[in-house]
């Protein structure tokens, strides 16, 4: 099965690790135009990620997100997407959306240290003196 | 629609960008400018390299000081958070100013597992608040504030440096935050969207509960700052060209007495 790779701005370079699993695979980022539109960032921000994105990606385009990478997935007859989990509630809503129509396989993303499930603390200190003994 | 990649300088694609992006960023197309700072892998690299932990923690609080400025790598996985502390625990091994470098990086993990935990929670007030706060509603912070037209030139040059550059010391970030919302009495989400518009390494969970540990709705005690600390830390030099009634030039006790006083 030909597995593409999202990239997003949680994961724009070439270390992202769905690219790392899948080297050969083509690669998109799209530039969200509903949420840009209102969210109203400084060029400057978009500019860094149009930098970031030319190195990273194969293709970049702008538009609604699902819509986009599914066009895309049909332009390059990819048939799987891979891509980085980020913890943004927009990245899970979008995720949600693509797997009603593709397969998508979520890989973890790079961290510094490992949270469980279900570890829940209130303020970083205990934090870090539980998770961070590798770097304390 | 496929974005096409634009050639020549970065001056020049940013123009091209600017105008295929158009609805989509907050300034007018003839202000669209590029940051200093530059995007991309390689340029990660290259600053990840040149950073030296050496004297990071006892000068990490100076607008001079030494720090890494990777943070808007780092927050678009530009460069990994491991690949970064693997790099100084590689090249300077375990010291107390890599301890304290890996501890930054640490918060960031922190706020990351949080906003995994909360999503769009980030938002609302994590606890109440352990001092008066403001009880507007306002989504924007005065145009007076954005435009760096307070008068206050520790003020207005940290907006100038943040809106021409997309970058800003943590230290200025937290005076900033705490003059916007202890001095001025002002919502913290209007002062959290206005840095999240700006800053390059704008992160929603760093961002909005940064804000939050300052106002004391996600901390034990507000953050407050004194002229006296902006001068340790920032240099003299905004103070002697300000000619503003310094509403910074107190001791602790005797600020909190004027701000949070019912």
């Amino acid at each position: 099965m030909k597995t593409g790779v999202w990239l997003h701005g949680d994961s724009l370079s070439k270390r992202d690790p769905a690219l790392r699993n899948y080297p050969e695979a083509r690669s998109v980022f799209v530039f969200d135009r509903p949420f840009l539109e209102k969210a109203g960032l400084s060029f400057k921000r978009i500019f860094f990620l149009y930098e970031c994105a030319v190195e990273a990606a194969d293709e970049m385009r702008v538009g609604e997100t699902v819509e986009e990478i599914l066009n895309w997935m049909g332009q390059e007859g990819v048939e799987k997407l891979a891509v980085t989990e980020s913890p943004s509630p927009r990245w899970r809503e979008k995720v949600e959306r693509l797997r009603q129509k593709v397969e998508v396989e979520v890989v973890p993303a790079e961290e510094m240290v490992t949270v469980s499930e279900g570890y829940r603390v209130k303020r970083f200190t205990p934090f870090w003196k539980d998770l961070g003994r590798e770097w304390s | 629609m496929k974005l096409e990649k634009f050639s020549g300088t970065r001056e020049e694609q940013a123009r091209g960008l600017a105008k295929a992006m158009v609805g989509m960023y907050c300034e007018k197309i003839e202000k669209a400018r590029e940051s200093i700072h530059v995007g991309g892998r390689k340029a990660g690299l290259e600053a990840l390299e040149k950073f030296q932990v050496q004297g990071y923690a006892g000068t990490r609080n100076k607008l001079k000081g030494n720090v890494s400025r990777l943070s808007f790598y780092i927050r678009h996985g530009v460069l990994g958070i491991r690949e970064v502390a693997e790099s100084v625990r590689e090249r300077f091994g375990k010291s107390y100013d890599a301890i304290k470098f890996w501890q930054e990086l640490g918060w960031r993990q922190f706020w990351r597992h949080l906003y995994g935990l909360w999503g769009d929670g980030i938002y609302e007030d994590r606890e109440a608040a352990k001092v008066p706060l403001g009880s507007g509603t306002e989504t924007e912070l005065p145009a007076q504030i954005t435009e760096g037209r307070t008068g206050l030139v520790c003020m207005d040059e940290t907006v100038r440096e943040l809106v021409e550059t997309g970058y800003i010391h943590n230290h200025a970030r937290m005076w900033f935050a705490s003059f916007v919302v202890h001095f001025r009495k002002l919502e913290w989400r209007a002062g959290e969207r206005f840095f999240y518009r700006h800053l390059l390494d704008g992160d929603p969970a760093s961002n909005a509960l940064s804000w939050q540990w300052v106002a004391s709705t996600f901390s034990h005690r507000p953050y407050l700052f004194n002229r006296e600390n902006i001068q340790e830390n920032g240099g003299r030099e905004w103070c002697e060209r300000c000619t503003a009634k310094c509403p910074f030039d107190a001791t602790y006790p005797e600020l909190e007495r004027r701000l949070f006083s019912k």
